[in-house]
């Protein structure tokens, strides 16, 4: 009986692994990017316009900031610690009365820029097309070893503090009859939705560059 | 140059910064001294797309008023956004402004997609030795009325126990609860109904669940509870429950335990015969940092609980019963969560059987109870060779399991994320008696047992379901 408890189990089980995506589906696309050298920098270019999808350019209307935050890290391919990290910010404002956009980009050590524009499709290839994009001082990438990158890019990125709060808002224990204490088929319930859409950042775009040689210099 | 009312503004910066001023001071449509950010005047606020919950009860989740400033990249946006979908009642929420009459002014929108909010929260099914078969439901609206109240109901029927002189289980429970805040107090309330029968054994080895080895205590329960509870802090939630409730046992005609060779006791019925009554105060304190509520990956989340029942309650029943259960969650590299499960508890006191620890609350690999009713006469499984199989309703007990959770997905469709999981524990239950009895071995003195589970956590659009072999195993008869 053991057995076949067993057995049914396992069954169950088999068939609502089957039913899902496995997790490996969640890793990184891989995508072409672009590398350069110049000035003694490495440059990456890359386009991360699928981070917008169609309604997105609607929400970008709103009057409210959209945030698009990007982080470009090179690794060696024999180690999981990055040699080094590039980070891109960029802040998308809709004027209502003057009807154009502005579009702001932060970049490692302070650089900024602001530009104005009159589209949503111009405002958000300028915060997602990353164009000699610099990454890391070639003193610091060593001929003869192969390299790959791993970008991530967030739309709307939301704060640690502010998801804590969700979280608690969510964990809230909702009051239950200590009278009736036991539990269920289904062995435990948490009686609240989790909603998918709350996450660590409205959409969330992680993709991975084919690999490459550095070349001797 | 492009804004050349900047340098007014910079200049005024100090003084805006010492003082708060009044939102009619204010320059709307004004850039703000970086450049970038705008400062618009809220006109009015319009609600669209909720059909069911009402817009009184949106606009005082989302904090925004007409005649306050909001500024393009206003940190309250995001907070209200997110406060809406963690209401549970929407799909989607979307805040944005729309021009309003004059210049400066705007009209805050705020979209929603509602959804379903009925949760099915328990199937109750199963079959025992001693029951043919039980089942039931349990669901909850969590949007009543589209007010944000919680009214939920269930129910559990069974097949007439082969115990000798047992009756078929009926219980009804119905729950009602406030809207969720923020703040101030969150009111909740329920009623019990259940009747049904519990199972002592009158003959026989103590791993025996032959229901021929048991009598029936016939119980009614009818009665409430009252609660309240406050958020004290971002992970502290403190609540505070009252409890009355009327019970009637019928005690079986065979009242002693056949020990064998000529020997019997007494059996411990742990609840008056006839009417009586029993009144509590409890007090829960729920502390909680974990990173998710369902699915953690790190943190901890501990509650601690204190019930007392006294005469000053009219209550029939004196104890005071504390139990704490901790929980704690370790990240592993590879995206694994390793999580350790403690629990405590103690009862002082002449507590009916209901209000103590219970085996089968313990050992996942037992059927468990619905509202309080139990099913079986199936005792644990003793894998250490304790005396455990004689343990059922016990004042003292402990657990500890250590679980392995390896997340498979996220994201798909109706289950949105799942886990699985493999847990492993032991758990102990004893009473004062049992600990100092003279010339017994620890295994008597502290009966303990092997409990354990493996299974799928899912995570879906109509709740958190776990479907577990311990689940299967506890519910046939085995």
């Amino acid at each position: 009986m053991w057995y076949r408890t067993g057995l049914l189990a396992f069954t169950i089980l088999a068939f609502a692994a089957a039913r899902a995506t496995p997790a490996r589906a969640q890793e990184p696309e891989e995508r072409k990017a672009g590398v350069n050298r110049r000035d003694g920098r490495l440059l990456v270019s890359l386009a991360l316009h699928d981070l917008f999808r169609a309604q997105d350019a609607q929400h970008l209307l709103s009057g409210f900031t959209s945030r698009v935050l990007v982080r470009v890290a090179i690794f060696r391919l024999d180690s999981p610690e990055p040699v080094a990290q590039a980070i891109r910010h960029t802040e998308i404002l809709y004027d209502l009365w003057d009807e154009k956009f502005r579009v702001r980009r932060f970049e490692a050590g302070g650089k900024s820029e602001t530009r104005e524009v009159a589209t949503a499709g111009e405002a958000i290839d300028l915060a997602t097309a990353l164009v000699a994009f610099p990454i890391v001082s070639l003193d610091r990438l060593e001929p003869g070893v192969a390299y790959r990158l791993s970008v991530r890019a967030d739309l709307n990125p939301i704060s640690q503090e502010l998801l804590a709060d969700v979280r608690r808002w969510l964990a809230r224990p909702s009051p239950r009859s200590r009278m009736g204490s036991g539990d269920s088929f289904f062995g435990s319930f948490v009686s609240i939705f989790v909603n998918p859409r709350i996450d660590e950042s409205e959409r969330q775009l992680r993709l991975v560059s084919p690999s490459w040689m550095e070349p001797p210099r | 140059m492009r804004f050349p009312w900047l340098p007014a503004l910079l200049a005024l910066l100090p003084s805006l910064a010492q003082a708060q001023p009044p939102p009619e001071k204010i320059e709307p449509s004004a850039t703000l001294p970086d450049g970038f950010t705008l400062r618009y005047r809220i006109e009015r606020i319009e609600v669209r797309g909720n059909r069911k919950t009402r817009t009184d009860f949106i606009l005082r989740e989302v904090a925004f008023s007409p005649g306050d400033t909001v500024t393009a990249d206003d940190a309250r946006v995001d907070r209200a956004r997110l406060r809406l979908l963690a209401l549970g009642y929407f799909l989607d929420a979307r805040l944005s402004m729309v021009k309003g009459e004059r210049r400066g002014d705007v009209v805050l929108v705020i979209e929603v997609e509602e959804r379903g909010t009925i949760i099915l929260n328990a199937i109750h099914l199963g079959t025992s030795d001693a029951t043919t078969l039980w089942g039931g439901l349990d669901v909850s609206e969590r949007n009543l009325l589209g007010r944000g109240l919680t009214l939920g109901a269930g129910f559990v029927s069974s097949t007439r126990p082969k115990v000798d002189g047992a009756t078929p289980a009926l219980a009804f429970s119905l729950r009602m609860a406030g809207p969720p805040r923020l703040h101030g107090l969150l009111l909740s309330g329920s009623a019990l109904f259940s009747r049904g029968s519990e199972f002592l054994r009158a003959i026989g080895a103590t791993d025996r669940p032959d229901p021929s080895d048991f009598v029936a205590l016939n119980v009614r329960r009818v009665g409430g509870v009252l609660g309240a509870g406050a958020v004290l802090s971002r992970t502290a939630f403190l609540l505070g429950e009252g409890r009355f409730e009327t019970v009637r046992a019928e005690w079986p005609t065979l009242r002693d335990r056949d020990l064998g060779q000529g020997q019997s006791q007494p059996i411990a019925f742990l609840v008056r015969a006839g009417s009586s009554r029993l009144g509590s105060l409890a007090l829960t304190l729920d502390l909680d940092s974990r990173s998710d509520p369902v699915l953690p990956r790190a943190g901890r989340h501990m509650v601690l609980s204190v019930e007392g029942a006294t005469p000053a309650c009219a209550s029939q029943y004196t104890f005071l019963k504390a139990t704490a259960q901790g929980s704690l969650y370790f990240p592993l590299r590879v995206g694994h969560v390793i999580g350790v499960h403690g629990l405590l508890g103690g009862v002082v006191g002449d507590a009916p059987y209901f209000d103590r620890f219970f085996v089968g609350d313990l050992n996942l690999l037992l059927p468990p109870r619905a509202y309080g009713i139990n099913f079986s006469t199936q005792p644990s499984r003793n894998f250490f060779g304790t005396s455990v199989a004689d343990h059922r309703y016990d004042k003292l007990a402990g657990r500890l399991l250590v679980e392995y959770a390896v997340p498979l997905w996220r994201r798909h469709g109706l289950f949105y994320r799942g886990d699985v999981f493999a847990a492993l524990g032991v758990f102990a239950l004893t009473n004062p008696d049992d600990l100092r009895r003279e010339g017994a071995s620890l295994g008597q003195r502290i009966p303990a047992d092997l409990t354990a589970d493996l299974g799928l956590r899912l995570d879906t659009y109509i709740g958190i379901f776990t479907l577990s072999v311990a689940n299967a195993i506890g519910r046939l008869p085995l």
